[in-house]
């Protein structure tokens, strides 16, 4: 099943010059390049044939050999050689070129498909394991493709130029020298391309991340084995993986081991079999000139097929590694994109409707515990505050995120001014919707680039105003260039309450007619708490906002409240209504009141909590 | 100079390489054997026909051809031990500098290691050790057997022909010469490579982890542009380092093989003079055209092998790195005193002649602005770092005196970043004391307030968690980090209030844990909502790292200073409520 699939569709290089766009071409000419300059290479030893040629026809008296034929045969070596390394320089140059071409390609497109993802991908996907997709199985392709391609075309093309060199000059030796060769590659294509060969790349694949994964494991853990004193746990883990490891390498060392050393043997020692049967043909016809020199040569010659050969050894295993990482690749885009309208609407109100919505995630078993919505109904007002209540795990996230279309709903609608949010198209969808989330993120750019996300165009004023209404002109003052300070690179780093208010001023900045906000001033100290909520009011003048409320008592004046419990919408109103029910809403205020007056003490009985 | 190198490139055992060179150089003289036999069979064909009266020798032919064959079994034993020396010693030897390597970080300050990209830490423990490890096993090996073969063959031309073997080797110090030369351009642009390969990981970084802010902000274009940029510089860089090289090791290369033609320029003449015999030229000519391809795998490997370099370097910058002195056990008494003490992180004064006292069994908070010092206190007790000036005595002893890991027996830490393994929860709390039972766990599971919601988890306590934690909530994760700590039960808490509100929604059962925690233990704790701690039996008020105020809520509310202030933002704070206009 899954090997007719893989049939179907290209893989290795192929399938990589497919996804990169990136013409045959170069890669061809490369190759060409590559065969010439393996050709010039071979001039030398025709040379030193030439020059033995004549020197062995004037054995009796040397000083009557031809000198201008050897200087001539001389300069010939020596100008073929700078040939040959002129177009072995042409042709790697062509194939870096060709690979940069290729990863640049490659890393933009993954780039640009990544970010049509739905939020959902992101949001399962570790960063860190796109990013070691993006740039580790990218960067095994750019040494293949610059380096071993043409190298393979060498190697191919030397043993084949010379050995068909060596069937025109005597056939007889040419088979002697052409059978261990092919011999030892049979032999080693039996053992690397047989079932052994193939389990143990797997298990290479698996033992290496699995010390990866117990390596980065035991060093981000590492406070936690210090603070407990653990001497085993997880670090016999990490201590195991890398014993795993090196038994793996061991053990695949120990089954290379001697048909690697077979193949070596019988390369180096091709002498070995010529030798005999050249004596033995010589001994014939003890008066053949001709002969003797072709025995000769080939006594010089066939060493030298061997070397290239050498190459070849790794291009196997390193072949597989590519087909695997671009597997790893075509995975990515094998994601599906989110939906776009082909003609989209444009609402003129900003009301936010959600009718009878029901959301899951797709792939239950990779979630770890089932949030979901079901039959989800209210409407958020223009122009009036409505606050999601409920447990951790409720939904009340989930219900934010779908209206951005972050996810897209499982069934029922989302309408915003009635226009179905599907039917807006994101570019449009997202100017009309402004987040400040609860964790912000800043871009290793200027602040002032920073806050101008919210409205591309804006300007310095502008930035500078929203700034001052979200609290945050004073401290950017301060740092060091003020709004051109970067932020990460140079050191300078905010607090998580500086970037909240940051966060706010972008969206000031971009003034959307609907607000999605989380209320989480949680990680603020005391000093900025007050300021952030100061520019979280000024944020939501004259704007549909809906807001994630984590603490009851900041949206007690909103104009309506939605507790959501376990994925259903349990109750609505305003704050006295709902504590009037004595329901969910109700538990949660006292338990907030408590939370407040919460005092440290040593003897739990002086507290005054429940 | 050379010392350092072997030192670095072994990453700090050098006598690692010496069997595996050892072995190598072996291999290679073995591979030269045919080479000289051949000159004998070469010699003998070539008298035959320049001497007529000399008939072919074919018994010497034979005799050679026997020892040929023979060879081939000599040659299989030297690539078996070359292999075995070095393929297999080298995993070996990797493996057991990784294990030492963790070992040693693990000896390090937590303060250290906080101060690492927990990434870089990883990557050098894998992937800049399989680069040592293929330097080890293919790089320097296959370097010293190729040098074997000129080395060798220079020795004995030279010994033939002294004239010629100079001719031969003429070249080669010049082609050392531009390589010499060029290491200066390789570095720079090396550097500049590399910068841009960081630059365009830390574009990509941004990328995926703003994804959520770049779809919100209809930025795909302009953050995509900046990524996009990052990607077409590398791509520049890596041609232009790639050109540049490549060209200059071209250069070198055909200066190097030069000397094959000088070196038949030199025997034409020499024959013509009558000053060389026939059989010698043929030898350098023999030789001539096989020295170059070792040698030029040489100058390939050196590049090979100084790149790795820069991996080893990094691993020895760790190794390096002194761990905590100190191994004296820990007192008994539990009363901490700071005396005049003062720390600077990376040339920043972050404590500055601090001094207090925090007796046994009591709660001390510490309040002030974020920078001012507060979790750096909590910090130094547990020896994340070492005090710059000034001594932190615990029962009047110094704890730089004591060994950090009995010191940080006694201490239980619960703050904002909590670790949680990839393994079961149950596993995860053991942590805390690994000898605990199954009831003993469950006990603190309930004291932390997360019982309740293990059980609501597909397999309870047998759940796995996933890596650092992610499949839980922050408030979930800081309730398994609170049942660790009352597991491990040490007489000092350090607490960071904070995280309590990571999960507002169950603050109120993370305060209880907390709680439970608290209770007979001496205790400092980080503040911010002075509500909470207005109980303590002493509230250290800091600002810039200096102390301004201390004593309890009372008396410091009625000082006017800095808590007071404080204080009433707290209060005009606790009442807000979001309003549409």
């Amino acid at each position: 099943m899954e090997n007719t699939l893989k049939m179907k569709k290209k893989n290795g290089i192929s399938r990589l010059l497919e996804i990169s766009g990136e013409k045959r071409g170069l890669l061809i000419l490369s190759g060409i390049l590559s065969i010439i300059s393996t050709f010039l290479m071979f001039v030398p030893f025709v040379a030193t044939y030439f020059i033995v040629q004549e020197l062995l026809r004037n054995a009796a008296n040397p000083t009557l050999s031809n000198m201008d034929l050897i200087r001539h045969w001389g300069i010939m070596a020596f100008l073929s050689l700078i040939g040959s390394l002129l177009f072995l320089y042409g042709s790697t140059m062509l194939s870096h070129i060709s690979a940069f071409r290729v990863l640049y390609n490659l890393r933009i497109r993954l780039a640009e498909h990544l970010a049509k993802l739905p939020m959902g991908y992101h949001t399962r996907q570790s960063s860190g394991a796109i990013k070691k997709t993006l740039e580790l199985s990218v960067e095994k392709i750019e040494g293949f493709i610059a380096h071993q391609l043409p190298d393979f075309v060498g190697a191919v093309a030397l043993p084949v130029v010379m050995l068909a060199g060596m069937f025109i000059l005597d056939w007889r030796m040419a088979l002697t020298c052409a059978i261990p060769i092919l011999g030892a590659y049979l032999l080693q294509s039996l053992v690397f391309y047989g079932k052994g060969g193939t389990e143990a790349i797997k298990q290479y694949h698996n033992a290496l991340e699995q010390m990866n994964a117990a390596g980065v494991e035991y060093v981000r853990g590492m406070p936690a084995v210090k603070v407990f004193g653990l001497t085993v746990g997880s670090f016999l883990n990490f201590h195991n993986s890398i014993v795993g490891y090196r038994d793996w390498a061991v053990n695949y060392t120990k089954f290379c081991r001697r048909p690697y050393i077979v193949f070596i043997t019988i390369l180096s020692s091709l002498l070995a079999f010529i030798l005999p049967i050249g004596i033995l043909i010589l001994s014939g016809q003890p008066e053949n000139l001709a002969f003797a020199l072709t025995l000769m040569l080939f006594l010089v010659l066939a060493p030298g097929v061997s070397s290239p050969m050498m190459k070849l050894m790794y291009l196997g295993g390193n072949m597989r590694l590519i087909s695997e990482g671009v597997n790893r690749i075509d995975q990515i885009f094998e994601q599906k994109p989110l939906v776009e309208p082909v003609n989209p609407k444009k609402p003129d109100r900003y009301d936010v409707k959600f009718d009878n919505v029901s959301f899951s995630y797709e792939n239950l078993s990779e979630a770890t515990r089932t949030e979901a919505l079901s039959q989800i109904s209210f409407t958020a007002k223009e122009k009036e505050i409505t606050a999601l209540v409920g447990p951790s795990g409720s939904g009340k996230s989930t219900i934010a995120n779908l209206i951005p279309r972050f996810w897209d709903v499982s069934s029922g609608s989302i309408w915003i001014g009635g226009v179905d949010v599907r039917e807006i198209g994101t570019e449009k969808l997202m100017d009309l919707v402004s987040f400040v989330f609860q964790d912000v993120h800043l871009f290793y750019d200027t602040i002032e680039e920073n806050i101008r996300m919210g409205h591309a165009n804006a300007s310095h004023e502008k930035v500078v105003e929203a700034a001052k209404a979200a609290c945050c002109h004073e401290f950017i003052e301060r740092l060091p260039q003020g709004y051109q300070t970067k932020i990460g690179e140079g050191g300078t780093y905010l607090s998580g309450g500086e970037a909240q208010r940051v966060a706010i001023a972008r969206a000031i900045l971009k003034d959307s007619p609907i607000l999605v906000l989380d209320e989480a001033t949680a990680f603020a100290d005391p000093e900025n708490e007050v300021k952030i909520q100061e520019g979280l009011s000024a944020l939501i003048k004259g704007k549909t906002v809906i807001i994630i409320a984590h603490r009851l008592s900041s949206i007690r004046e909103a104009n309506q409240i939605l507790v959501v419990d376990e994925g259903h919408l349990v109750e609505s109103g305003k704050h006295e209504e709902l504590l009037k029910q004595n329901g969910l809403y109700h538990h949660m205020w006292e338990a907030h009141i408590d939370a407040r007056a919460w005092l440290l003490s040593k003897n739990r009985k002086t507290m005054g909590v429940v | 100079m050379i010392k350092k190198f072997f030192y670095n490139i072994s990453s700090g055992n050098p006598k690692a390489l010496f069997m595996p060179c050892f072995a190598a150089f072996i291999e290679g003289i073995c591979k030269i054997v045919p080479a000289a036999l051949i000159f004998d069979v070469i010699n003998t064909i070539y008298v035959s026909f320049a001497e007529p009266v000399t008939p072919l020798n074919t018994s010497r032919l034979w005799t050679t051809a026997a020892i040929l064959i023979g060879w081939m079994g000599v040659q299989y034993a030297a690539s078996n031990f070359a292999y075995s020396q070095t393929f297999t010693a080298a995993y070996n030897a990797s493996a057991s500098g990784r294990i030492s390597l963790a070992d040693h970080l693990r000896k390090l300050s937590l303060g250290f290691l906080g101060s690492r990209d927990p990434g870089d830490l990883t990557t050098m423990m894998l992937g800049d050790y399989t680069t040592v490890e293929t330097t080890i096993s293919h790089h320097v090996p296959q370097m010293v057997s190729a040098i074997a073969f000129p080395i060798l063959a220079f020795l004995a031309l030279a010994y033939i022909n002294l004239q010629m073997a100079i001719a031969m080797f003429i070249a080669l110090p010049f082609s050392l010469l531009i390589v010499w030369l060029s290491v200066g351009l390789q570095s720079r642009l090396g550097k500049s490579h590399v910068k841009a390969k960081v630059d365009s990981a830390s574009r990509l970084q941004e990328y995926l982890l703003g994804m959520r802010e770049i779809k919100a902000h209809n930025l795909s274009g302009v953050r995509f542009q900046r990524l996009q940029e990052a990607f077409a510089r590398l791509r520049r860089e890596s041609i232009r380092m790639e050109g540049i090289i490549g060209s200059v090791m071209m250069v070198a290369i055909a200066v190097m093989r030069a000397g094959l033609t000088l070196m038949i320029f030199m025997g034409a003449f020499l024959l013509a003079g009558g000053e060389l015999t026939l059989p010698v030229f043929l030898i350098f000519l023999l030789l001539g055209t096989r020295v170059f391809e070792p040698m030029t795998m040489v100058l390939v490997n050196y590049a090979e092998i100084r790149y790795s370099v820069l991996s080893a370097e990094r691993i020895m910058q760790i190794r390096h790195e002194q761990p905590l002195s100190g191994n004296q056990g820990v007192p008994e008494g539990n009363n901490i005193e700071f005396k005049n003490v003062s720390f600077a992180y990376e040339n920043t004064d972050v404590l500055k002649d601090v001094s207090f006292s925090l007796p046994a069994r009591s709660i001390t908070a510490l309040v002030g602005p974020s920078g001012s010092g507060k979790s750096t206190i909590t910090r130094l007790i547990a020896r994340f770092w070492d005090v710059g000036r000034g001594t932190i005595r615990l029962d009047g002893q110094d704890i730089k005196k004591m060994d950090p890991e009995k010191l940080l027996f006694q201490i239980c830490m619960v703050f904002q970043d909590v670790y949680l393994f990839k393994d079961t929860i149950r596993n995860n709390i053991k942590v805390g004391k690994m000898s605990a039972s199954q009831e003993e766990i469950e006990w603190a599971a309930k004291q932390a307030r997360c019982h309740d919601f293990i059980m609501k988890l597909p397999l309870g306590y047998d759940t796995q968690v996933g890596e650092g934690g992610c499949t839980l909530s922050g408030g979930e994760k800081q309730r398994i980090s609170i049942a660790r700590a009352l597991l491990k039960d040490a007489p000092i808490v350090l607490l960071d209030e904070a995280t309590s509100s990571l999960d507002p929604e169950n603050e109120n059962l993370v305060q209880q844990a907390i709680n439970a925690l608290v209770e007979n233990k001496t205790v400092v704790i980080i503040a911010h909502r002075l509500k909470t701690i207005r109980g303590a039996d002493k509230i250290i008020v800091l600002d810039n790292g200096r102390i301004v105020e201390q004593g309890v809520h009372e008396e410091l509310l009625r000082k006017e200073g800095m808590y007071n202030r404080l204080w009433n933002l707290q209060q005009q704070s606790a009442g807000w409520s979001m309003k549409s206009s």
